[in-house]
């Protein structure tokens, strides 16, 4: 009889019970506070400093607070060396928790061909023997290659515990601090002394920004990230981790300052505009992306809840704007201030949706554009901001903003361009226009949907400067706000200066026209119409994505309308049934 | 007694900023979420939070000495005899803490 060594059973990993994103969230919250902590060592080597004081009391005073300057520098570099320790310790435990899963994999499938070879040893032959003892040495091969992995990987997380854990204990005291950091030169100094100044180009910035070290950018987005956070020219990536410094301390400086009761009204805007960033945020990280079930990246590329008299300028994108293969740029129009970016992020997050279900194979970053002052309230109710809805100077000085925005994405991509499309809606088309034919919008595909005009010096698509190819208008019927563009030889800018150009979806403008009525169009105008064009599976949706994922067959081109010399404007699709095609999910 | 022009007192408001900020920063710290560690890390990581919560603390709290240290030299000064009338007015703003 011959006996058989069977291999040993593998151990279990031991179990491993952590939260990367929470740990993320605890090194984000340490990297805001320490910005606060720098501020104050910027503030007390300049804005402190009372240089038309003089006499004894005054040298008394900046000798006094000198300490305090350089005791607040070390204490901001100590706390942020232990958030981005955190945060690598984030990004490790998340390794750690993926191996683990992998070894739990092969800890199974081992255990089951241990427990087969076993049930082979009670009835194989002796005959048989040979083999089976060669299939248990295999396995046993195999389980002690496991073991070994398992040993790696059990060290492998006490070491990374254990630094941790130093990483928190090695600045604990005051004299640590003082010790490990006094005097120790800021990283960001040099970086932020050398920043090209106001008006350099995205491009000048780029290479600035290029030239860094790692270790000094990270040093700029947490000692000064208002320096970089809204700056063309600087990658998307960066920009969003510098403004996640900036609104998680802002988040915290305006709730403490409420809680003290001393908010004050500007302060209560800013803090409104800083949580609906927020708030934005997290409507697009919790969705998820159709084809790998992901949650959807987030990237603030813009924020500045002071902006333009407290609206604010925020500007978020759906998906990762360094890399994706198309990029979308939507700009909002009447109604849109700083608050309303939750609102806008679901339509960025539902474009982005809607471009990865039509387009699988490409990547996609929808970008939700609050970066200019929209007409965003009516003139009865809160101020003069809606009386700009029927004029375009606020379009034009949009326009010029959005064109910088595209300068700045094209310039941080100069080697691995994105193909980029600009998609007005509502007064945001007339931006859009003013943005191309202004300034000239480096984008591949220009997109207009319920557009009250596009601009009156833009009487056709070629005055885009983008090739009338790629330059396309979406109408639905219904929509009272389309309906307002000029048509034929009517043109209302010229009567006291009301009116916002031609509209792009009759035939003399030269655009291509897709279809863009809704299911639940009503039987005459509505203003309900004109806020469906991103909606989930729409004709409009569907086309608007196709567009953006430079797949121009698939567009449904619908008729243009026409505006007869006697006669009011014919839409010939307004008879046209419409159709809903699946842009929420993949078909199977 | 040397003049104190009015730029201590935006100094004094200043230092209330740095000292309503600081505080905010401490509150941050204190309230940062621990939970996602494991259980060998969470105990250093409580330690650190609180610690620092009095270290941001301590910084508001000298913020807040250095603000009142402007308004008593601003009151000094309005109430001797070598503040003129002009000097009194931008000043007497200064005197009380707003924040």
């Amino acid at each position: 009889m011959t006996t058989i060594q069977l291999p040993p059973l593998p151990r279990v990993a031991p179990a491993l019970t952590c939260d990367p994103a929470a740990i993320s969230a605890c090194g984000a919250d340490l990297l805001a506070a320490s910005a606060q902590v720098d501020d104050l060592g910027t503030f007390v080597a300049g804005r402190a400093r009372v240089d038309d004081w003089t006499g004894e009391a005054a040298t008394a005073y900046h000798q006094a607070i000198a300490p305090t300057g350089r005791r607040a520098d070390a204490m901001s570099l100590a706390l942020r060396g232990v958030a981005h320790r955190v945060e690598e310790h984030s990004a490790e435990m998340q390794r750690l928790l993926d191996r683990r899963t992998a070894l739990e994999d092969r800890q199974q499938h081992l255990a089951q061909q241990v427990a087969h070879l076993r049930a082979e040893v009670a009835t194989t032959t002796e005959e048989g023997a040979a083999e089976l003892q060669a299939d248990c040495d295999r396995v046993a091969g195999q389980v002690q290659a496991y073991e070994t992995d398992l040993d790696t990987w059990v060290s492998d997380l006490a070491t990374e515990e254990s630094e941790m854990s130093q990483a928190f204990t090695r600045v604990l005291g005051a004299d640590d601090v003082d010790r490990i950091y006094g005097g120790v030169a800021d990283p960001a100094d040099g970086p932020l002394r050398d920043k090209p100044g106001a008006g350099a180009s995205p491009a000048e910035v780029h290479a600035w920004w290029a030239a860094l070290t790692a270790a000094q950018r990270r040093a700029v987005i947490a000692a000064a990230p208002g320096a970089i956070g809204n700056l063309d020219g600087i990658p998307a990536s960066a920009r969003h981790a510098a403004n996640t410094v900036a609104l998680g301390r802002d988040l915290a400086d305006y709730a403490h300052t409420e809680d003290a009761g001393v908010l004050t009204d500007d302060e209560r805007t800013c803090y409104d505009n800083a949580l609906a960033a927020d708030e934005a945020r997290r409507e697009i990280e919790g969705r998820h992306d159709p084809v790998t079930g992901e949650p959807i990246v987030a990237q603030i590329y813009i924020y500045d809840p002071a902006a333009f008299d407290g609206d604010g300028a925020v500007a978020i994108s759906a998906g990762d704007l360094d890399t994706a293969d198309n990029v979308a740029v939507v700009v909002p129009g009447f109604g849109t201030d700083g608050e309303s970016a939750p609102y806008q992020a679901d339509r960025a997050a539902t474009l982005y949706e809607s471009t990865r279900v039509l387009d699988p194979s490409a990547t996609n970053a929808s970008l939700f554009w609050i970066g200019y002052d929209a007409p965003d309230n009516a003139p009865w109710d809160e101020g003069y901001d809606g009386a700009g809805v029927v004029t375009e100077s606020m379009a034009a000085a949009g326009g010029e903003r959005l064109a910088d925005t595209i300068d700045g994405l094209r310039a941080s991509r100069e080697d691995d361009p994105a193909h980029l499309t600009a998609i007005g809606h509502s007064y945001g088309s007339t931006t859009t226009g003013h943005g191309a034919h202004d300034h000239g919008l480096g984008v591949d595909d220009v997109v207009f949907v319920g557009s009250p005009g596009v601009g009156g010096d833009t009487d056709h698509a070629s005055d885009t400067g983008v090739d009338p190819d790629h330059v396309w208008a979406g109408s639905n019927s219904r929509d009272p706000i389309a309906d307002l563009g000029n048509h034929g030889w009517v043109h209302g800018e010229t009567v006291f200066g009301a009116g916002l150009g031609d509209d792009p979806a009759e035939d003399d403008f030269g655009a291509h026209r897709f279809q863009a009525e809704s299911t639940t169009r009503g039987g005459a105008y509505s203003f309900g119409d004109h806020s469906k064009y991103f909606d989930h599976d729409t004709e409009s949706l569907a086309n608007i994505s196709h567009i953006v994922n430079g797949d121009y067959d698939a567009v449904q081109e619908a008729e243009h309308l026409h505006d007869p010399f006697l006669g009011p404007v014919e839409d010939p699709e307004y008879d046209r049934e419409p159709t809903s095609p699946t842009t929420s999910s993949l078909t199977p | 007694m040397e003049v104190v022009p009015v730029s201590v007192g935006e100094a004094s408001r200043a230092w209330d900023e740095q000292h309503l900020d600081l505080d905010a920063a401490a509150t941050q710290i204190a309230d940062a979420d621990t939970s996602g560690f494991t259980t060998h890390v969470r105990g250093a990581a409580t330690r650190f939070l609180a610690q620092w919560q009095r270290h941001a603390e301590g910084l508001g709290t000298v913020s807040e000495q250095r603000a009142d240290g402007l308004r008593t030299t601003i009151a000094d000064y309005v109430t001797s005899d070598e503040a003129t009338r002009g000097d009194l007015v931008a000043l007497l703003t200064y005197t009380q803490e707003v924040r």
